[in-house]
């Protein structure tokens, strides 16, 4: 199949458009079209791509040219590679799962919903496939108008509020980089990301790094990094539990993927220039999102503000430049596609029984509802990063690429302040299933507790198994999942020249109090290397 | 004098078609029948459009046949002037689709507006096509004066005749300016063609006269208040208020449109080789930016969608400006596609009200509550007009917007597109307005009551006219090609012989 990735992009483009228009009153029927369209996407993708995963290099590509704008060529450039080879599988993946997760959460137009769902999906993997930078840009902007109106018209109660914060915010940075985008694209006389990076070299450092600036804003604002965060707690309270599903599970991982993709390799000493500031705000995102999230009295805005602090982690991991970090990055935004996907489903299946997502109104939940808390249970401890989980290998790799790397002290530094948000994770987790899930039951009449009257459904199960299969086997055989991205990060990092890794002051470290002394030495050696 | 030849009557033709239509239009429109005979209605609309059809096809042919010079003394047929008619006669006729089911739905339907319709068309399709300053004044008062009357043209209304006459007397006061500084180029240089001014400016070295500064200042300034460009823009809310709403998306586009296009032949074309190119582009960067900040944050702040759109227009003045400090064939080029795609968002947007059937001053943000819910099809219009208008990819107002900023930035004025942006980011904000009552706002139940009662009407034409323009809307957003290369670019290059 020459043409699979186009079919991928497209097929749920044409669907998602045909059944926009079917009237409210099939709205059921249209419901199931889509999810046997999603269905049939991710069998595809199953058949289709999995086998490709361990191919090193460009796995599939389709390229031709498209249209001269401007005096400036735009290609239509498709390809997958190890970088986004299981992003790709994550959006085919979430999008009919959360599909099913939600089946009756919807009360009125859900087969609009279904079809906007799938021109959701169109923009994301368009967004995750896309090699030509304009290309790039408008699925960027193009997935912005499904999850407008998901959020706007679906959302809850303050939903116009939380929609328009979010398409603004997202659009203000976007609007931003197309300046630069623009500026650079004047200069290397293309869209396409080698010339674009050897036109951006023969620039001055200082209009290296503004240009770098104007990519890294727009591709923060999406992850969201601190301070750059405020769109999300809104976006994700208000949006519908299937929009903040695949907002949490896919939209924000194109942030990180854009640094990778494009801001980093573009520009790679603008990027090494500032590998430190950004790391310092995904740390003081870890710290702050998971304060915030531990006073949290909704769980959806807890598991929100969790959201930062995941994302945090993976910058840290991309602003490292250590293999081991970057790749512990790429598979963090697949960790948290699944786990934080997971309990915002759960989040909006127990939402759906007792309409009510008040910590204060649950309590004693456990006894009520033992399957859902057991699966809760799992997918909680995953997001702590519990060992044998997946969290655990993302954020342990991570916490191990910032302290190794060349930053030296700082990164160490670094290391040590974000494994408090480990730490801190731990806490507003499992003290939210406290309050929810054990002790008595609440034993007000009106709690949500006392609504919940039914536990998980067939349905709802067939669900959540897989989530739970995936978040085991991503902590037990993790390299399944990173052998793919090996390759590219490696070649990035030889590109972007990346320092060292900083591995002198552990081993000396372990090696006994004799050579403690010069141990204390290190750093300074690792100065003069820099 | 020698009479013209057959090739240069033809390319006259286009401009002529309207114009005696109007003439016959108006005899049929004595008839008093035209208020119960729908067929004589019928038959003025008809004569209307097959004109405009005749304007069309004649085009078509003098495209294809070439530049044709000196079709007949001051009319220039070059590329940028057969681009010009073209336009005009396409938004002429979108306009006339919608104000067939708009005139029916106000009870008002008159011969007579559309006589003015059509003599305000063939005076802009003159004023597109020539460098001369008299023939320039002349069809500007050509154009100008039919809009004032159709501006009041339901004079039923209260604020017809206000709107009216606020835009006739603001109206004439610019154009006594345009005349002032043609009269002042005159006595400067003794010629009236711009092309020929310029030539006797660089002979004589008159590069620094005073004269030629308030000259060429005044002329710019005629053009602005057309434009609707900052300081001159106040009229433009209070006269789309008061319009009727294709008429008011006629004026936004065509208006607009073809006072750009003269500025282009003023400015980076004839005049630019006497000195006054550098002050110009200033003066023009100057105004842009204070259009911007005028247009959009008043734009935010209003209820009601025709005064929204109107203070989008402006905004929209605003970015073509840019343009033109931009100052490349390849950002003119820009410029003109940009109007192409304008045309068709804007007229697409006003014709939203006909095919809803907003009459009079229904036409706040609350009085379209849930709309988009009801006619989905034109929910999806309005969508695609409103992102396209905001500049969001992939439609068509993304590449114009895309062509101007590049062209700016790509001459160095990063400030001025960084400016641009966010103006645009913040025109987000109104266009969403309207998704916002249509979509994400349940109706009240009184609106829900008065809906049930209200007859249905189906505006076949004004929805035709909808398709026409989200057509536009969409292929230029997706191929072009054609749009931005073949058309509009090679329409820029008619400017570049000017010189």
């Amino acid at each position: 199949m020459t043409h699979l990735l186009s079919l991928l992009v497209f097929i749920p483009a044409v669907a998602g458009l045909l059944l926009l228009f079917v009237p409210d009153q099939f709205g059921k029927a249209v419901k199931g079209l889509a999810f046997v369209v999603a269905l049939a996407l991710f069998a595809l993708g199953l058949a289709q791509l999995l086998p490709l995963r361990g191919a090193s290099g460009v796995m599939l590509q389709e390229q031709w040219a498209w249209l001269t704008i401007g005096g400036l060529p735009v290609d239509y450039h498709l390809a997958l590679d190890g970088l986004s080879f299981w992003l790709v599988m994550l959006t085919l993946f979430l999008t009919p799962l959360t599909m099913l997760g939600t089946w009756n959460s919807l009360k009125e137009k859900e087969g609009r919903f279904a079809a906007l769902f799938l021109l959701l999906q169109s923009g994301m993997l368009g967004a995750l496939l896309a090699q030509d930078l304009l290309f790039f840009y408008l699925f960027w902007e193009a997935m912005l108008i499904p999850m407008y109106f998901m959020i706007g018209v679906w959302g809850g109660d303050d939903r116009r509020y939380a929609a328009t914060k979010f398409f603004l915010f997202t659009l203000s940075g976007s609007l931003l980089w197309l300046v630069a985008l623009l500026f650079l694209a004047g200069k290397a006389g293309s869209f396409a990301i080698a010339p674009m990076t050897m036109a951006a070299a023969k620039l001055p450092f200082g209009a290296q790094c503004w240009l770098f600036l104007a990519f890294a804003v727009a591709f923060a604002i999406k992850v969201p990094l601190f301070p750059l965060h405020t769109w999300l707690p809104d976006a994700h309270t208000q949006a519908p539990t299937a929009g903040s599903v695949i907002l949490a599970g896919v939209l924000l991982k194109l942030g990180g993927y854009g640094f990778l993709r494009f801001a980093v390799p573009i520009f790679p000493d603008a990027a090494l220039h500032y590998a430190k500031p950004i790391a310092l705000l995904s740390v003081i995102a870890i710290i702050y999102g998971a304060l915030v999230a531990m006073v949290q009295r909704d769980i959806k805005k807890l598991v929100a503000y969790s959201s930062v602090s995941h994302m945090g982690f993976v910058m840290l991991g991309v602003a490292s430049f250590t293999q081991i970090g970057t790749q512990g990055a790429v598979l963090q935004m697949l960790n948290h596609g699944i786990s934080t996907g997971s309990l915002f489903l759960l989040v909006g299946m127990i939402y759906d029984r007792a309409h009510t997502r008040m910590i204060a109104d649950f309590g004693g939940v456990a006894s009520k509802m033992p399957i859902f808390t057991g699966f809760f249970l799992v997918v909680t401890l995953s997001s702590i990063g519990l060992p044998l989980t997946n969290g655990f290998v993302g954020e342990f790799l991570i916490l191990n690429g910032a302290w190794t790397s060349g930053a030296g002290h700082w990164g160490q530094t670094y290391a040590a302040f974000a494994t408090l948000g480990v730490l801190l994770g731990a806490v507003y987790m499992l003290w939210m299933v406290k309050r929810v899930f054990w002790g008595p039951e609440n034993a007000d009449h009106d709690s949500g507790t006392h609504h919940l009257e039914s536990d998980l459904s067939f349905r709802e199960i067939l669900v959540m198994a897989p989530m739970v299969l995936f978040i085991l086997w991503m902590g037990l055989r993790p390299g399944h999942f990173m052998a793919a991205s090996e390759a590219p990060v490696v070649k990035l990092l030889a590109e972007a020249k990346a320092p060292a890794p900083h591995l002198t002051p552990i081993a000396l470290a372990t090696e006994g109090e004799a050579h403690a002394a010069s141990a204390h030495e290190a750093p300074a050696h690792g100065e003069v290397e820099k | 004098m020698s009479l013209p030849t057959a090739a240069q009557w033809s390319a006259l033709l286009p401009a002529m078609y309207p114009a005696l239509a109007a003439c016959v239009i108006l005899l049929m429109s004595l008839d008093k029948d035209q208020a119960t005979q729908k067929w004589i209605r019928g038959a003025m609309y008809g004569t209307g459009f097959l004109a405009l059809a005749g304007s069309f096809f004649s085009l078509a042919e003098v495209w294809h046949s070439g530049v044709v010079t000196g079709a007949y003394q001051q009319m220039q047929m070059d590329r940028l002037g057969q681009f010009g008619q073209m336009f005009v006669v396409v938004a002429g006729a979108l306009t006339l689709l919608q104000s067939w089911d708009h005139f029916h739905q106000e009870g008002w339907v008159k011969g007579e507006t559309v006589a003015l319709l059509l003599l305000s068309l063939s005076g802009m399709m003159v004023f597109v096509s020539t460098t001369h300053l008299l023939v320039l004044f002349l069809a500007l008062e050509l154009f100008s004066l039919p809009l004032y009357a159709l501006v009041a043209t339901v004079r039923l209304r209260p604020e017809a005749s206000e709107g009216g006459m606020k835009y006739f007397i603001t109206g004439a006061v610019a154009a006594s300016f345009f005349l002032m500084g043609a009269v002042l180029l005159y006595g400067l240089t003794g010629e009236l063609d711009l092309v020929l001014i310029a030539r006797r400016i660089g002979e004589h070295h008159l590069g620094s006269d005073p004269l030629l500064l308030a000259g060429g200042a005044l002329l710019i300034l005629g053009l602005l208040f057309k434009l609707s460009a900052a300081p001159f823009h106040q009229w433009t809310p209070d006269a789309y208020e008061a319009a009727p709403a294709p008429i008011a998306g006629f004026m936004s586009v065509a208006t607009k449109g073809v006072a750009l296009m003269a500025l282009l032949r003023a400015f980076p074309g004839a005049l630019s080789g006497a000195g006054l190119g550098p002050k110009a582009q200033s003066a023009v960067a100057a105004l842009a930016v204070l259009t911007l900040i005028f247009g959009n944050l008043s734009a935010l702040v209003q209820v009601r969608v025709k005064r929204m759109l109107a203070y989008s227009s402006i905004a929209h003045a605003g970015y073509l400006m840019l343009g033109l400090v931009a100052g490349t064939p390849a950002a003119h080029a820009g410029m003109l596609f940009y109007l192409v795609v304008y045309l068709a968002m804007n007229l697409g947007a006003f014709g939203l009200l006909t095919a809803w059937g907003v009459v009079g001053d229904k036409d706040g943000f609350e009085d379209l509550r849930g709309l988009g819910w009801r006619s989905p099809l034109l929910g999806l219009f309005a969508c695609l007009f409103m992102l396209s208008l905001a500049g969001i990819p992939p439609l068509g107002g993304f590449y114009g917007k895309y062509l101007i900023f590049k062209e700016l930035v790509g001459t160095g004025h990063v400030g001025l597109a960084i400016f641009g942006v966010l103006a645009s980011l913040v025109s987000v904000g109104y266009y969403l307005r309207l998704l916002v009552a249509l979509y994400l706002q349940a109706p009240t139940a009184q609106q829900e009551r008065e809906a049930a009662e209200r007859p249905v009407v189906r505006p076949h034409l004004a929805r035709a006219a909808l398709w026409i323009c989200a057509f536009i809307v969409v292929a230029s957003g997706f191929c072009q090609q054609f749009l931005a290369k073949d058309f509009a670019g090679s329409a820029a290059t008619s400017l570049a012989q000017l010189r």
